[in-house]
């Protein structure tokens, strides 16, 4: 009986999930054009600066206990919120290295799929990035991350520019990185 | 009942078939190999069974047997499928490989575990063998195909990788039946022989969405929308793509 019920339930969560999960790819992709204005600015120096192991010894070394633990849970929830904002640019810069890599232009293509390949590099840095950030704010002696992220968005950034400066229609987006 | 029951038999088939031919018309089955081969399976089945039905008097075992080896047989070809849409929507980008392969045999592990602990629980459905036989097979295919499928739907939320929208249609079509079919399973473990022409009926009425979801993302065309196309010079390009090399190798 009690099996029976959880199958049950599984398969009506499985049901709902599923429908729930696909619905983003079959509906329509929207308007490409607009996806610079959804663009969150990240300073990637500033990023740096905050997971930066010599500046976390030096505030461990120069402050009260007390005072560090307060300041390096504001610098870490900081740190979070700059790898939201570049895995969300991640995203949207996704979307042009797909349309991009279905471009006639084999240099557009090329240029499409590293930036693609990129984006998604760099999703999943961030997805295992945050809970190590929570997991520094809990115990602020453990070493946060390393600058992989900051690098891999670099990089993404890099290619952008590379496309609109191939006159790939990049809408303003190397501006807003 | 019984006017339902033949259309939700014949119906999806009919539907199915037409895919198939809509499917090799615009060589989309080049994309995915073993959903091909899946296809064709599920109508030569079909075919079978019904030539079966159609003798008098009605051959029972030989009707059971063969669809218990034909649903074994599906089951292999629809786990060919699901590896055939991780691969080709995840694993085939190699930034995702490395890490997603291992997570993905986890989940794997973790969904066959469950099925071998409902098979065992489930394993008393009936007196007849091959009944049991049947409902087994059909609940752990249904609970790793609908787990894997899920999967494959939150990872590719997570890291928002886009997919064309009939190969997300294939594994939406999947997801649903397998999920509608994992319920009826366990409601008919439940219930027993009371639920079982209640549980066909529902577990057909998910094959027939599936199918129209099928046919529906393969008429949804592919939207992403274009990019008008630049007037670049050839030499431009050549310099930006030395550029874009040196930049690709820090």
């Amino acid at each position: 009986m009690t099996i029976a019920i959880i199958f049950i339930f599984l398969g009506i969560l499985a049901l709902v999930l599923t429908i729930y999960l696909a619905k983003g790819h079959l509906s329509k992709g929207g308007d490409l054009e607009k996806l610079a204005i959804r663009l969150r600015p990240v300073d990637v120096g500033a990023f740096c600066n905050l997971i930066s192991a010599s500046e976390q010894q030096y505030l461990c070394e120069h402050l009260p206990s007390r005072e560090f633990r307060s300041i390096h849970r504001e610098r870490m929830g900081a740190a979070i919120e700059y790898v939201r904002c570049a895995a969300h640019n991640a995203s949207i810069l996704m979307r042009l290295g797909d349309a991009a890599s279905q471009h006639s232009d084999p240099s557009v293509r090329q240029a499409g799929e590293k930036l693609l390949e990129n984006g998604l590099r760099l999703r999943l840095y961030a997805i295992q990035v945050i809970p190590r950030l929570y997991l520094s704010m809990a115990f602020p002696k453990a070493r946060p991350t390393s600058e992989i992220l900051a690098d891999s968005y670099d990089n993404m950034s890099r290619q952008v520019v590379t496309l609109s400066c191939l006159h790939f229609p990049t809408h303003g987006m190397s501006s807003a990185l | 009942m019984l006017l339902a029951s033949y259309y939700l038999w014949i119906a999806p088939h009919i539907l199915l078939a037409f895919f198939l031919i809509c499917l090799l018309g615009r060589r989309s089955q080049r994309q995915l190999p073993i959903f091909l081969g899946y296809v064709v399976f599920e109508l030569v089945q079909f075919i079978v069974l019904f030539t079966i039905f159609l003798q008098s008097p009605f051959p029972t075992a030989i009707y059971k047997w063969t669809l218990v080896v034909g649903d074994g047989i599906n089951c292999i070809l629809e786990l060919g499928v699901i590896y055939e849409l991780a691969n080709k929507l995840l694993l085939s980008r190699s930034a995702l490989a490395s890490t997603l392969r291992p997570a993905l045999q986890g989940i794997l592990a973790l969904l066959l575990l469950g099925a071998a602990i409902g098979s065992g629980a489930f394993s008393g459905i009936s007196v007849q063998r091959v009944n049991n036989i049947f409902e087994i097979v059909n609940f752990s295919s249904n609970l790793i195909e609908g787990g894997m499928v899920l999967a494959l739907f939150m990872f590719a939320h997570a890291l928002r990788v886009s997919w064309h929208s009939w190969v997300a249609g294939v594994a939406l079509g999947f997801g649903v039946s397998a999920s509608i079919d994992l319920v009826s399973a366990a409601l008919r473990a439940q219930w027993g022989q009371r639920a079982f022409s209640a549980v066909d009926l529902t577990q057909m009425a998910a094959f027939h969405v599936c199918v129209v979801i099928w046919l529906v993302s393969l008429f949804l065309a592919d939207r992403t929308p274009p990019f008008p196309d630049g007037k670049l010079k050839i030499s431009d390009l050549e310099l930006w793509d030395q550029e874009l090399q040196r930049m690709v190798q820090r």
